[in-house]
């Protein structure tokens, strides 16, 4: 696929931490309403390569375009604005909401920060978000450790959602939930992809799970790809 | 074009100062490089040796720089030691300068001093003219036979207090031990003097003639040891009977003495550093110990050196002292080896966590109610009015605690004392806390600070602070202060490690939120409220040493009616009038009280307080231990964490 029509183009992106080598010249691509799923065993570079993806770890090398524009010759200034369009969800899902925020301003964050907040508009934004990852927007009032670890996972995927992201990097976003509430979540990701065209970067290690979700996988090793299927 | 020069001039300097500036950012660079070599090269071990190599040096350097330091004029201290009568005229000033070498400057100061040292040559007493050396050596080993006997005080008190837990296998020290280890030597000494030497008439009160001297004050020392040391042991022994080989040699039918022995002997490793610790914070004790029974050792030897300004006298007490305490820290280190094995050296056995001291929520409301009683009715009194018909009266109607050696109401006193004594503790309370917050930003700097802070009891940086500025409650307060900082910025530096490596603050960056958003809406909020109750539940103890500062005269001067100096200015009076000296005392261990049962709130009983762990997810700390918190801090992965994992 050409750099001009995917909405993600990674190449030969390399991450050191001091001599070691996380990442060592990763390419790939992804286009708008496609699963690529990254596996590998622990240690591999898979988180390496999303925090270089998402420019969280500036990586030491390599090349990575996001709707045709390059992110490593951004600095931090200029890639703000940029950030909301690409979002992480992460593996645990108390840890990624503030302890001490409650749900409804988590969610709102992303619009506040990006000077977006709407004081009429706003709260009805935050309510159909909650809404769109089937919570009821009751608990908006509640704060992480008040709900469950599907219902926090939920929460983290309305606040990505807020900034209207063309991608988001899912990275292990089941494998701290309870089995019985996996599917849920899944489905849940499945559907937003189906509604709003998302691109998702799917880290994970249940071959399972990437078997029914992702349409390519990438497998990594000691850094590089290994597979690509 | 007549400005034509002007501007290549203008050019040119622009240059320079780019090049003055590549130089800078050159250096800067260079540093930076350094201090991640040292944050991430260097194992963790070598960083805090580095830093607290740093701290000591600066200790040391601090001093050797006292004459220096010391604004007042050191010629005239020594010209009025000298010669009473001499006019202080500035030929004979001059004369004394250059004769103490003072007119150079301070590095040639520090560098005669630090030459002196390798000597062995500590100077001249400014006031008496004679060697240092032989009076701190006098001094040491006066000094060292009273500690020598103090300890064996703490050994057994500790003994005690830890042999019922042995006993039942289960339970702890509680609160006695706690408040044992709470009081403050200087009101141990007071009482056990009105007490046992003077009511009971049973010991020698003071001097220095032989072992009945001794008693009084070994035990003023030791008991607040040992009542630390039993309760570090005790504390974590009833988690330790509970480990899994102590119920597999029970159920194999091992004896109960014989379980007891191995659970004593895995406690004692993971403490000794802090027994250490209890070593350092005696010679601070010594000071005031020696000062109220008259015992000429190294503490009393140095405080009365920095009453007279005889920095050279003091600068050696100091030394001694401060020598004193790296030996014990020394020691300490060397029976940890030896109890472990060079196998376990550093690695060694962690203890379960153990649990903080709970008490009945009344028990510090009450202590609160009787003080704030006390000090609201005293407030209404006066404390200044000398009414010398009715000196040292006992107490009665009119005066409902008695009089004083100047006829002053006792409860007058107290209460405005607790005014100046606790608003004072609460500004310094304060300024720590502010510091704290800015320093916690910086956690290689604070560990290093935090160790030396620890290693400095607050009597021997007032000592220090008094001989640079004078006695006063300003030095006291900054004395203090110094000390009561780092314990703080450590617990602030270790939540503020601990936010920035949480998922929420890798997604507020990925929100993209600025720098000044994520530190003003989260680091900060999260930081600043357990830092703050931190810093609040530390006020009593903040006040206790106020008062030990005032008690020996280098906090504030009378008439000022401050607690410490209320029980010292009572004590001459103490065989006609023991209500004078006992109203401040039990207002003091009120206070002690206070401190014990409010730190059992907050739990951070601990003397690591940056040790506490995960703060800010208490709820879950318990649950979900460290491991769940591995998933998110993928993405925000530090350099050191990626470079231990296998590669």
């Amino acid at each position: 696929m050409s750099p001009a029509s995917a909405l993600l183009d990674v190449r030969d992106l390399v991450v050191r931490y001091g001599s070691f080598v996380a990442v060592d010249h990763v390419s790939f691509d992804l286009a708008a309403g496609e699963t690529l799923a990254l596996v590998g065993p622990s240690g591999c570079g898979k988180s390496s390569t999303a925090a270089a993806v998402l420019q969280l770890h500036r990586p030491d090398g390599g090349e990575v375009w996001f709707d045709g524009r390059e992110l490593t010759a951004l600095d931090e200034r200029a890639l703000r604005p940029l950030r909301p369009a690409m979002q992480p969800v992460f593996q645990d899902p108390y840890g990624s909401l503030s302890p001490r925020c409650r749900i409804r301003d988590a969610v709102a964050e992303p619009l506040r920060v990006q000077g977006r907040w709407d004081r009429m508009a706003g709260p009805a934004r935050v309510a159909e978000l909650l809404d769109l990852v089937g919570l009821d927007p009751a608990y908006g009032d509640r704060r992480p450790h008040e709900l469950s670890g599907g219902q926090c996972q939920r929460a983290g995927i309305a606040r990505a959602l807020a900034g209207d992201p063309r991608l988001l990097v899912l990275d292990e976003p089941v494998s701290a939930l309870d089995p019985s509430l996996r599917a849920g979540v899944l489905n849940l990701l499945a559907d937003l992809q189906e509604r709003l065209g998302l691109g998702y970067l799917f880290i994970c290690h249940d071959m399972a799970v990437v078997r029914h979700f992702s349409d390519r996988v990438v497998e990594m090793r000691d850094g590089r790809i290994v597979d690509e299927r | 074009m007549k400005d034509a020069p002007d501007t290549r001039a203008r050019a040119r300097s622009r240059a320079g100062a780019r090049t003055a500036w590549s130089g800078v950012r050159a250096r800067l660079v260079a540093w930076t490089r350094l201090s991640a070599w040292a944050s991430a090269g260097a194992g963790p071990k070598v960083r805090a040796g580095i830093t607290r190599v740093v701290c000591l040096g600066l200790v040391i350097a601090t001093v050797g720089l006292l004459p220096w330091l010391s604004g007042r004029d050191p010629a005239l201290t020594v010209l009025r030691a000298r010669s009473a009568e001499q006019e202080a005229t500035a030929e004979a000033l001059n004369s004394i300068r250059a004769d103490l070498g003072l007119d150079a400057g301070p590095l040639r100061l520090l560098g005669s001093w630090a030459a002196g040292l390798l000597r062995g040559d500590l100077g001249t007493s400014w006031v008496s003219g004679t060697d240092v050396l032989p009076s701190v050596v006098a001094g040491l080993q006066v000094s060292l036979g009273l500690m020598g006997a103090s300890l064996a005080v703490a050994l057994l008190v500790g003994a005690v207090l830890v042999a019922p837990v042995l006993v039942r296998g289960r339970g702890t020290a509680g609160a006695f031990a706690a408040m044992l280890a709470a009081m403050p030597e200087f009101l141990l000494a007071t009482v056990a003097l009105v007490v046992c030497g003077v009511w009971l008439g049973w010991l020698p009160t003071s001097g220095w003639q032989g072992p009945a001297y001794m008693v009084l004050p070994a035990v003023a020392l030791g008991v607040p040891a040992g009542g630390l040391l039993g309760r570090l042991v005790a504390d974590a022994l009833p988690a330790v009977l509970e480990e899994r080989w102590a119920e597999l040699w029970r159920g194999s039918g091992g004896s109960r003495a014989r379980i007891a022995a191995a659970a004593l002997r895995r406690v004692l490793p993971p403490l000794v550093p802090q027994f250490g610790m209890v070593a350092v914070g005696l010679t601070g004790g010594a000071v005031a110990v020696e000062t109220v029974f008259a015992v000429p050792g190294i503490g009393r030897t140095a405080l009365g050196a920095a009453k007279s300004q005889d920095l050279p006298l003091l600068q050696g007490a100091v030394l001694a002292l401060l020598a004193l305490g790296l030996a014990a820290g020394a020691a300490a280190t060397l029976l940890r080896r030896r109890l472990l094995g060079p196998a376990l050296r550093d690695a060694g056995l962690t203890l379960p966590a153990a649990r903080p001291v709970r008490v009945h929520p009344v028990v510090p409301v009450v202590l609160a109610a009787v003080l704030v009683t006390a000090v609201g009715w005293g407030l209404l009194r006066d404390p200044y009015t000398v009414d010398t018909a009715a000196r040292l009266a006992s107490p009665s109607w009119a005066h409902p605690l008695g009089t004083d050696g100047l006829g002053r109401d006792v409860l007058a006193r107290l209460g405005h004392g607790a005014a100046s004594t606790v608003g004072t503790a609460a500004a310094v309370c304060l300024a720590s806390f502010l510091l704290a917050l800015c320093l916690g930003f910086l956690p290689l700097f604070t560990a290093g600070a935090s160790d030396i802070a620890n290693a400095l009891p607050p009597v021997i940086v007032g000592i220090l602070v008094a001989a640079v500025l004078g006695p006063g409650t300003g030095g006291a307060s900054l004395a203090v202060a110094l000390i009561s900082w780092p314990p703080l910025a450590a617990h602030a530096a270790a939540l503020v490690q601990e936010v920035r490596a949480s998922a929420f603050l890798t997604a507020q960056k990925a929100i993209g939120a600025t720098p000044v958003w994520i530190l003003t809406r989260h680091v900060l909020p999260s930081v600043a409220a357990p830092v703050a109750r931190h810093a609040v539940l530390r006020l009593p103890g903040i006040a206790l040493a106020l008062a030990s500062l005032g008690f020996l005269g280098l906090g504030a001067q009378p008439p000022a009616p401050e607690w410490g100096l209320l029980l010292d200015e009572s004590r001459a009076y103490v065989e006609r009038a023991p209500w004078a000296a006992l109203a401040p005392a039990a207002a003091l261990a009120v206070l002690a009280g206070l401190a014990v049962s409010l730190a059992a709130y907050g739990g951070y009983g601990s003397a690591r307080p940056g040790r506490a762990r995960n703060p800010l997810f208490p709820r879950w700390a318990g649950v979900r231990g460290s491991g769940a918190h591995r998933g998110l801090t993928t993405l925000s992965r530090t350099r050191k964490e990626t470079s231990l994992a296998p590669r």
